[in-house]
């Protein structure tokens, strides 16, 4: 595929349903709305998609309407700024079901977030109308997460079915860069892949982006090329805005620090409770801020169970202000303190490193040849989100850390699968629930398996269970 | 007895009430039940691995015959997606009497039955009374107190107390000899002293233990074990928490949370009873589990259970410091 000259994002942009990478849930539910128009006019005549960039909302619509036969015409933000404009480009066909062809139509209103309420004469209120007398089903996406939510949107999100899209979980962004270098003839070290999907933050294009700027002239990428995609503006993005939240002195400071970041409000709250240990170091701030983020997430599971989301601006107070005020008398040096007392851990007297606050993270040096204790040292430093830059003799532990949460479900999604059979086959031979088994009897389990594989083959039989599930056992 | 599977907890599982070693008042008066080709509704309670599963199914068996499991259903509550797949399973099974035999009812059990909220058990009691006739239903949970009333009324109830010390010693010596183990005092006693009356979890701890040490158990095989498992890394958390090191608190929680898959109520579960029993001051004891208790209120409101007990964490931390004064 090489001499292609269309870039790698465009040449590997989903085609067709199969192709589009994770998402299943918003696919379907848009497909299940697509399928209803069959059956006459559905209760909402719009769907409104959103969620952030890259992960492959305006391609599940092409494919969609390529596979259940729509022609698509397709707008974008410059398109829709005044009310006249719409209806030149769009005429009063969206009244009739199908083209001079007799194709069925939909019609898809591209960047919402692009319009602004100043210039944007009447631009909300025609998609609205057009909306209001659809016949032929009409798609709105809007990138941006917050503003989705802003009063401005109110009327076309209550005309819609909204759908969500999420980022892609990390192991799939990884798996996907993967099959386009194998495709595009670049071969990648696998550290490096990982580096360009956790820079990505579960963007596919941009990560994909980034994967051909790497390539660019080079036949193989290794780890250390990738230290260039540090500088990104979205990771920096975030961490200025978890910066200022951490760091605000007043709610509206902390508000508008939540609203600047690129992230849905969910991977932020995932962001700040990752990184607030790290941030606030005295016991009692971290204490109030946790309590603060327990409060966010308490208004964030009413939210979702009463499907109001008026709700929802509590659960970014309590994030943004109430995490904000709790801080008072931490330091911020947190992460610091962590890297030292892992190493004490490790039985390292304090002079056999330089640890130096640096501007794109800390810097952790020997000093003194490690030897065979190199490894130690460096899965220590790797738990805290660090790694070993190769000519530069130290290790960078970043001062923000990608949440956890996301990349380790992400990256076990397989274990969980083992888990749950393990499980399953546990609880009906021992007449337990499967959460007890889990509790109760698979700890067990796993000290056998591992500690004397010898007696593990017939309990394996035993239970009924595949080599994959002994192997979750032993891990 | 029937060598049924690897796992010692199952395969010496009592399969007749004659065989069961303990809760012989009990045993006596299920006895009579089968005796009589009768029974009523019955609600087994108490703490875990003290034998109600294992009487009730000894009990089918005895009434039934070996092909006892034709009359029986066995439905796990915090394993069935609410009630109304309850109903549709219960009604399955029940709207038909046996085929065959001189019982003319079947047993429904329903184990983990105080996991349902009050309105499902409103309504499994309907169920109850619908499908009398054809059904009687054993009921089983770890309290009295959180099944309501109207069925604790249908119900004989039978009070499982867990097992003394020479029931145990005397169970965990034949299995020990029947597998050619060697189990000797210091081993038991360690054993006797982690399960507390809990046979399952003794059982399991002495395969475990005999599995690592190559057959020889004494106390050091079982305190390894018992240092692999949950109860252990909660206290391991619990400690790293009132030491002020949140970060690795935190991170032993995740383990639990993501490795072990542990539910979030289990592990708050354990925290309660750690707490309960650490030597703290009194009234510290008293806050914390107030703390505790919160969380485990917001779990049911919000919808991150890690950060639930996140918080948590980070106030022991915070108490861990004030205590320390």
């Amino acid at each position: 595929m090489r001499g292609e000259d269309r870039p790698w994002a465009e040449l590997f942009r989903p085609k067709t349903l199969k192709e589009i990478v994770d998402n299943e849930r918003a696919l379907s539910q848009f497909i299940d709305w697509l399928k209803s128009w069959d059956k006459g006019l559905p209760e909402k005549r719009a769907a409104f998609l959103y969620g952030p960039p890259g992960v492959g909302k305006t391609s599940a619509v092409e494919a969609a309407a390529r596979a259940l036969g729509y022609d698509l015409l397709e707008l974008n933000a410059s398109d829709f700024r005044t009310a006249k404009r719409i209806e030149a480009l769009i005429g009063r066909s969206h009244g009739y079901e199908t083209t001079v062809l007799g194709r069925r139509r939909m019609i898809l209103f591209d960047e919402l977030e692009g319009i602004s309420d100043r210039e944007d004469s009447g631009g909300i209120q025609a998609i609205l109308s057009i909306i209001k007398e659809a016949k032929s089903p009409i798609v709105l996406i809007a990138t941006s997460i917050h503003e989705v939510w802003e009063q401005k949107f109110r009327p076309l999100r209550d005309a819609s079915l909204i759908i969500e899209f999420r980022s892609i979980p990390f192991t799939q962004v990884v798996e996907r860069l993967r099959d386009v270098a194998r495709r595009m003839g670049v071969t990648v070290e696998e550290e490096a892949l990982e580096r360009i999907a956790e820079a990505s933050q579960g963007d596919l294009r941009s990560a994909i982006n980034d994967l051909e700027a790497l390539a660019r002239g080079r036949p193989h990428i290794s780890a250390s090329d990738t230290s260039i995609l540090v500088d990104r503006d979205r990771a920096s993005s975030t961490q200025q805005a978890l910066n200022r939240i951490f760091s605000a002195g007043s709610l509206a400071e902390a508000k508008e620090a939540l609203a600047s970041a690129y992230l849905p409000y969910e991977e932020l709250i995932d962001c700040i409770y990752e990184n607030m240990p790290y941030f606030f170091d005295d016991p009692r701030d971290l204490s109030e801020g946790l309590e603060a983020l327990s409060r966010a997430d308490i208004y964030e599971g009413r939210t979702k169970r009463l499907q109001e989301y008026r709700l929802l601006k509590y659960v970014l107070d309590w994030a943004s202000g109430g995490v904000a005020l709790s801080r008072r008398n931490s330091k911020g040096s947190g992460l610091i303190m962590a890297i030292w007392s892992g190493l004490e851990r490790l039985g390292f007297p304090r002079g056999t490193f330089s640890v130096i606050e640096a501007p794109d993270g800390i810097h952790v040096r020997p000093n003194r040849y490690l030897g065979d204790d190199w490894g130690r040292v460096n899965s220590s430093i790797r738990e805290l989100g660090g790694s070993w830059m190769r000519g530069e003799g130290f290790w960078l532990v970043p001062y923000f850390r990608q949440p956890q949460i996301i990349w380790r479900y992400g990256r076990t999604k397989m274990g969980r699968e083992h888990q749950r059979r393990v499980a399953e086959s546990v609880a009906e031979k021992y007449h337990i629930s499967k959460r007890r088994a889990l509790s109760e009897v698979i700890p067990f389990l796993k000290v056998i398996f591992k500690e004397a594989p010898e007696r593990s083959e017939e309990i394996m039989k035993w239970l009924g269970l595949s080599e994959d599930e002994a192997e979750w056992l032993k891990s | 007895m029937k060598m049924s599977g690897a796992m010692w907890a199952e395969k010496y599982r009592p399969q007749s009430l004659e065989e069961m070693v303990n809760q012989s008042e009990i045993v006596s008066r299920l006895k009579r039940f089968v005796e009589e080709r009768n029974l009523p509704h019955l609600l087994f309670v108490g703490p875990a691995g003290v034998g109600k599963t294992t009487a009730i199914l000894a009990l089918a068996r005895d009434l039934y015959g070996p092909t006892y499991r034709n009359f029986i259903l066995e439905l796990n509550a915090s394993d069935e997606r609410g009630i109304d797949t309850i109903r549709e399973k219960v009604k399955l099974f029940a709207r038909t009497a046996p085929i065959s035999g001189e019982v003319p009812f079947k047993i429904l059990i329903m184990d983990e039955a105080d996991s349902l909220t009050a309105p499902a058990q409103h309504a499994l009691r309907r169920i109850m009374e619908i499908y009398t006739k054809t059904c009687r239903f054993c009921l089983i949970g770890n309290y009295s107190e959180s099944i309501i009333e109207p069925i604790q009324s249908r119900c004989s109830i039978f009070r499982f107390n867990p097992l003394g010390e020479e029931d145990m010693r005397r169970w965990l010596r034949s299995i020990a000899s029947k597998e050619g183990v060697k189990l000797l005092e210091e081993g038991l006693l360690a054993i006797c002293e982690a399960s507390k009356g809990d046979m399952r979890k003794a059982i399991n701890l002495l395969q475990a233990a005999a599995a690592v040490r190559g057959g020889v158990v004494d106390d050091t095989a079982i305190y390894s074990v018992l240092g692999k498992t949950s109860p252990r890394r909660v206290r391991e958390m619990i400690n790293l928490g009132l030491k002020g090191e949140f970060i690795e608190a935190r991170e032993v929680l995740r383990s639990l949370l993501v490795d072990e898959g542990m539910a979030a109520e289990d592990i708050l579960r354990m925290v309660y009873s750690e707490i309960i029993r650490m030597n703290i001051p009194e009234e510290w004891k008293i806050r914390l589990s107030d703390a505790v208790g919160e969380v485990d209120y917001r779990l049911t409101q919000g919808s991150r259970p890690e950060i639930q007990l996140s918080a948590l964490l980070a106030k022991l931390a915070l108490a861990g410091k004030e205590m320390a004064r």
